[in-house]
């Protein structure tokens, strides 16, 4: 297979991160950078011993340039990615897909329009327990899925939100504006992606609590949200980045027939049937599951989607899906009722 | 002294984490019957058998036995036949019929003795049916054997405990030519009822169940005349005045059902298992106005040694049954709705404890080579 010839698009910590692991996918090949810090850009060029493009559009106009890969700050991602499809280039950008559903629609319809495709880096979905704990799913482990729980909290200290420790400093993740909201949009919006996949479900209902409580930003640094899937499940999470000396990152799906529990030692699945070989009714430990570039998986397979015309496994629907969950949890607050989450279109494709 | 020791031996028990204790009994238990069959001279064989885990939890597990004694036979299992109300009772955790889990289900299979004790009474090569759990092998008393008769194929011989218990019902029932039965409740019990009471030459078996779904088993060739789906005609058991009711399902809502069917002046037989509490029955307008005779017909009653007109011995019900399979005067396997394979044990008892669908007779075959019958319910995922 060709090798996906990939021009970056900004020069931060995660675009650094994003370049270095598509150039060592074995399926893309890094042509150049470009961020608005030409500094940084040029800095990270050098390291990744890469051409430099001192505009945007100078690294557009490169015909050789197939795909770009989008780090740089949530407001961004409408404009560079409409600009990307405008010349024809595939679309790879960082999550969310966009502050609002609003955005996320004209960026797709200009994809669609354009002929290219749109991924979006909810690249988790490639961690080998979210394969296995989806697989297990599929198989029937759990039966049929009567509620799943998020708990995400951990602490970010001042340092984070006014980029201090940033190569280009800039506070846009405090900012309401640049950043569409705060802990949910920012973070836990990965937990809420690869729990759909895992499970299949579609919320349909939501009702929010969000504040800021103890971080120098106007975004929320504490969320809980209660939620009812299409199947009428009910969901839970409970996220904020001001809890202070203990982290907590677990997630439960339970069903008719089991459980499963994702946290950092592993998986940990109950199920009264025997499935994948497990014995049923006794709690299995899997661990020690192998380390992966979860993000070049996810360069891996856009590249397979171009080549084969398909679409990406991370598609653009399911990124505005995600996105139609967090911003309607963010509306339920701020209307003070549980509300509606809107389905995505159905006379569009993905 | 025997007590402190076990008390000692629990206390050590509960020390040892949870996940632990099924390893370390099954080290333990296994080095006992090692121990056993050095001192008794036994081999230790290796088979697989069906345990209930937990509650709606059913695994195939390899298990150890010892070779059989001098009054005991080794079967290897041909079939072995669910018995739906009491298994899923105990799976379920129904009222009345608490267990202890690993629980091993089953008591109604046929197979071939493979070694045979020298004062068992049986020959290596005798086709055998009777009281035995779903397992592969296994070493057994020839107490609860019967030797099946040729021409009587394995598969309906392993219906031989169900049919002793519903037989042993029939008796107590002493239905006369010409009256009207009911058999209410149409699982594998009340299927065998109405197919023993039309030997009896009754006028009608009319088979009354809570909905349709085993109307064409009820229905087929030797079995009920009549069949009343209670959803779609709720109110029609007042027209059925039956001379006897045989009550084949033991919940008080059937119990009520089957003296709203009688007749005045008629006879309830209790075959199925009583479970679960009697509250807001009406007792006086329908049963004690109405003359109805209750008959209490459990195989836990039948006796031992001597029979009587209305009570004969486990061995003697148990050798008519396999007579009236051999002479073709009752047959069973028609009533086989799911053939099974040992593997499949964990979604054939979820189904059965989500109600079996439709499914009347459930028989798992542990030789390789029986397909599952096609277009089987899968358990929802």
């Amino acid at each position: 297979m060709d090798l996906l010839r990939i021009g970056i698009v900004g020069a931060g910590a995660i675009a650094q991160r994003n370049a270095s692991e598509a150039m060592h996918s074995g399926a893309s090949r890094v042509m150049g950078v470009f961020d608005v810090n030409a500094k940084v850009a040029r800095d990270m060029a050098r390291a990744l011993s890469v051409r430099f493009f001192s505009t945007y559009e100078e690294l557009l106009n490169n015909s050789e340039i197939e795909a770009v890969l989008i780090s740089v700050p949530h407001h961004l991602h409408r404009s560079l990615s409409i600009q990307a499809a405008e010349a024809g280039k595939h679309v790879m950008v960082e999550k969310p897909i966009a502050n609002n559903l609003e955005e996320a629609d004209t960026m797709l319809s200009a994809c669609r329009r354009h002929g290219v495709k749109l991924t979006v880096n909810y690249s988790f979905r490639y961690l080998p327990r979210i394969r296995k704990a989806r697989a297990l799913v599929a198989a029937g482990a759990l039966g049929n899925i009567t509620g799943v729980q998020i708990l995400l909290h951990q602490y970010k200290d001042p340092g984070y939100w006014t980029g201090a420790r940033s190569n280009s400093p800039d506070d846009w993740r405090a900012s309401k504006a640049k950043c569409g909201g705060g802990f949910l949009i920012m973070n836990a919006c990965h937990v809420t992606d690869y729990l759909a996949y895992i499970t299949g479900l579609k919320v349909r209902r939501v009702y929010c609590e969000y504040a800021t409580l103890g971080s120098p930003a106007e975004v929320e640094d504490i969320v809980s949200i209660s939620y009812r899937f299409d199947n009428g499940a009910i969901g839970s999470l409970s996220a904020s980045s001001i809890m202070r000396g203990v982290d907590q990152a677990e997630e439960r799906i339970w069903g008719t027939n089991g459980t499963i529990v994702l946290d950092s030692a592993g998986l940990h699945v109950y199920s009264t049937r025997p499935i994948d070989g497990l014995r049923p009714g006794k709690v299995h430990h899997l661990k020690n599951f192998p380390e992966r570039s979860w993000t070049a998986d996810w360069v891996r397979e856009f590249a397979r989607a171009i080549r084969e015309n398909a679409t990406p496994e991370i598609s653009g629907r399911e990124a505005w899906e995600n996105l139609a969950f967090i911003s309607t949890a963010y509306r339920s607050l701020e209307e003070g009722k549980a509300l509606e989450v809107p389905s995505y279109p159905d006379d569009v494709d993905s | 002294m025997k007590q402190a020791a076990i008390e000692a031996l629990g206390a050590i028990y509960k020390k040892i984490p949870p996940d632990y204790r099924p390893g370390v009994k099954r080290i333990v238990f296994g080095t006992l019957l090692k121990a056993e069959g050095v001192v008794k001279g036994r081999r230790v064989h290796k088979a697989r058998r069906v345990e209930f885990l937990d509650f709606e939890i059913a695994h195939l597990e390899p298990y150890e036995f010892l070779s059989p004694g001098k009054n005991e036979v080794l079967v290897e299992m041909e079939c072995s036949t669910l018995s739906p109300g009491t298994e899923r009772a105990v799976l379920c955790g129904l009222p009345g019929a608490r267990r202890n889990f690993p629980y091993q289900p089953g008591y109604s299979s046929a197979g071939t003795v493979v070694k045979s004790g020298q004062r068992s009474g049986f020959q290596i090569g005798d086709r055998v049916a009777g009281r035995i759990k779903h397992v592969s092998h296994d070493t057994i008393s020839p107490e609860f054997l019967f030797r099946i008769p040729d021409g009587v194929p394995f598969e309906e011989a392993s219906f031989i405990e169900l049919g002793i218990i519903t037989l042993q019902g029939i008796r107590k029932a002493a239905i006369r030519p010409g009256e009207r039965v009911a058999v209410i409740g149409q699982g594998i019990i009340g299927q065998m009822a109405n197919r023993l009471a039309r030997l009896l030459s009754p006028a009608r078996v009319i088979a009354v169940a809570p909905s349709a779904n085993r109307r064409s088993t009820a229905l087929a060739p030797c079995g009920a005349h009549e069949y009343v789906s209670l959803r779609e005609a709720p109110s029609s058991t007042e027209s059925i005045k039956a001379d006897v009711v045989i009550e084949a399902v033991g919940t008080p809502q059937a119990i009520e059902t089957a003296m709203k069917s009688a007749k005045p002046g008629g006879r309830i037989v209790l075959l199925g298992s009583s479970r679960g509490l009697i509250r807001d029955i009406d007792l006086w307008n329908l049963a004690q106005c109405r003359s109805l005779d209750f008959i209490g017909a459990h195989i836990t009653a039948i006796p031992e040694k001597e029979s009587s007109t209305t009570m004969w011995t486990y061995r003697r019900e148990g050798e008519l049954f396999l007579r009236l399979l051999q002479e073709r005067r009752l047959s069973v396997h028609e009533l086989v709705t799911w053939r099974v394979r040992p593997e499949e044990c964990n979604m054939v008892y979820e189904i059965l404890s989500h109600g079996g669908d439709r499914h009347v007779g459930i028989v798992i075959h542990w030789k390789p080579g029986v397909e599952s019958k096609p277009g089987i319910t899968a358990p929802q995922s």
